[in-house]
């Protein structure tokens, strides 16, 4: 492409976008408020997979022991599990330390005074395990459970698959809202563009008669699709950024212990993402209309009222 | 330069625009094509430029086999022909100096020679005084001669015309043909479908008569009869 036909597509874009005001403002409007919505929901998705990554991360795996163990069989076991790999690191909670860390309440704790000094402190030997990485929590859960020392062994898992539900739907219906707002925008980006068409059908007539190729005529509407996706897509990254921290609020109070896991680089990720949605939906809405762009000739105009 | 051979049109309706039609016309040809309306002149011309295509038959323009030429050469065809048609077809939010270049713009030419060449057209057509203006602001003779401007402003090999002066009084008909004559004097062979018998019989140029879809006369320098 020459650097005049490039010049030519550009300012007749521009020129068409101005004089078609109300049409290329639809048009925009549509991709981002399309746009803003599916980055809402991938912000969700992503902060959601953060926290679960981040929990699993730091999975704290406590293990009661049972009421008979003793300081020295709960130090044989703590022993025994600080020397294997997947463990970072093994804390063992005497019953007086539990039941410290359980009652803060200054009159719990004259409660407990009173259990502890009549030797009733019901609590067990505990031992907490921080695991490396998440991979091997399964096989030392095993392991514990396995232990006749151990009663029971507690890793958040109840909050932890609740989370991971939230996570899975949340995922599947970014993906449904993303699909659906993708096909929405592009449907009025193919009629908008279709409104045009007809419109400037003399035009295009005359271009056709002159000798333009298909590809010269569709090069103006093609760039006006780039240029509406741009924007489009500036205006739902400026709007999100700018809301980033409203949304977060919004979603602390709806999940419990929320707390943001993005970095400055997933956001300039997922602009970079929405810029590209902005632009192929753009584009594509105005090539799938153009499709038929061969078809359009004097005759054609004159007896299919195009 | 141009041979039809055999040529028929069909529409789908079962109507038979033309009817078996052979002829030939030579580099530098001027012609008239006249016929009652609905004899099958604006579907010739349109064979020639490709906007249809013939149901039997060949058309070759310089050799080549036009009704077979795939879609995406018609572009290139199409610039080697000037086109004017009756409704004159300029673009109303460009001014005369944006319709005649739009010609030279859409394939691609640049900026400088553009405006060299839009200068020529106008002159030529005598409306370099009123590059400026819009369609609208022009009569209905200036506006048909904004229109030979792009068609010529290419160096078409053809210029093909369909009823160019159906809308003009005859003093601007005069003036159009006359143009018509000038391009023709530099080598362009021109074809036009026309209705207007005082300029054909005033000519003197070959006429080729088309009456219900067949030619029903051909002579070097006709006058306008054809029944």
């Amino acid at each position: 492409m020459s650097y005049s036909n490039l010049k030519f597509f550009i300012v007749e874009a521009l020129t068409n976008m101005r004089k078609s005001g109300v049409m290329a403002f639809i048009t925009i409007s549509t991709i981002a408020i399309s746009l803003i919505l599916m980055g809402t929901f991938l912000l969700a998705t992503m902060n959601m997979e953060g926290f679960l990554a981040q929990m699993q991360s730091e999975a704290l795996v406590t293990a009661y022991l049972k009421k008979d163990a003793t300081l020295d069989s709960a130090n044989t076991l703590y022993l025994r599990l600080t020397s294997l790999e997947e463990i970072e690191n093994v804390k063992v909670i005497s019953p007086e330390d539990a039941a410290n860390e359980l009652f803060t309440n200054p009159d719990d704790k004259k409660l407990l005074q009173i259990g502890l000094d009549n030797n009733e402190n019901p609590l067990p030997f505990t031992i907490r395990i921080k695991i490396k990485n998440t991979e091997s929590l399964e096989k030392i859960l095993k392991k514990l459970k396995n232990e006749p020392l151990v009663d029971s062994v507690n890793y958040g898992e109840d909050l932890y698959k609740q989370l991971e539900g939230m996570s899975k739907l949340l995922w599947i219906v970014s993906l449904i809202v993303v699909i659906l707002l993708g096909l929405a925008s592009l449907f009025i980006v193919y009629n908008t563009v279709r409104l045009t068409l007809f419109m400037r059908r003399e035009e295009i007539i005359i271009m056709k008669l002159v000798g333009a190729t298909n590809w010269f005529v569709r090069g103006p509407f093609v760039v006006e699709g780039f240029l509406e996706g741009l924007l489009a897509s500036t205006m739902s990254v400026v709007v999100l950024l700018l809301s980033y921290n409203f949304i977060l609020t919004k979603l602390a109070e709806l999940i419990p212990f929320f707390n943001s896991t993005i970095t400055v680089e997933q956001l300039f990720k997922l602009s970079i993402k929405l810029f590209m949605m902005g632009i192929v939906l753009g584009v594509s809405g105005s090539l799938i209309s153009l499709r038929d762009i061969n078809k359009f000739s004097r005759s054609t105009a004159l007896y299919e009222g195009i | 330069m141009i041979e039809l051979q055999g040529v028929s049109k069909i529409f789908p309706n079962g109507v038979r625009a033309l009817n078996n039609i052979s002829l030939k016309i030579n580099r530098g040809d001027f012609v008239f094509l006249v016929g009652p309306s609905g004899s099958g002149k604006s579907t010739f011309l349109r064979m020639l430029f490709r906007e249809d295509r013939p149901t039997e038959g060949k058309i070759l323009i310089d050799g080549k086999d036009i009704t077979t030429m795939p879609e995406s050469r018609i572009p290139y065809l199409r610039r080697n022909l000037g086109i004017v048609l009756q409704d004159f077809q300029l673009l109303k939010r460009r001014t005369v100096a944006e319709n005649v270049a739009f010609g030279l713009r859409v394939i691609g030419t640049s900026e400088s020679v553009i405006n060299n060449k839009v200068q020529e057209a106008l002159e030529q057509v005598g409306l370099s005084h009123k590059r400026r203006m819009y369609p609208t602001e022009l009569s209905g003779g200036e506006q048909q001669r904004v229109c030979i401007a792009r068609a010529i402003v290419n160096n078409p090999l053809i210029l093909i015309t369909d009823e160019p002066t159906g809308n003009l009084d005859p003093m601007i008909s005069q003036e159009i043909m006359q143009l018509f004559l000038n391009i023709n004097k530099s080598g362009t062979t021109v074809i036009v479908a026309t209705h207007n018998d005082g300029i054909v019989r005033k000519l003197r140029k070959r006429v080729v008569a088309l009456v219900e879809g067949q030619i029903v006369k051909d002579e070097e320098h006709g006058t306008y009869a054809y029944e």
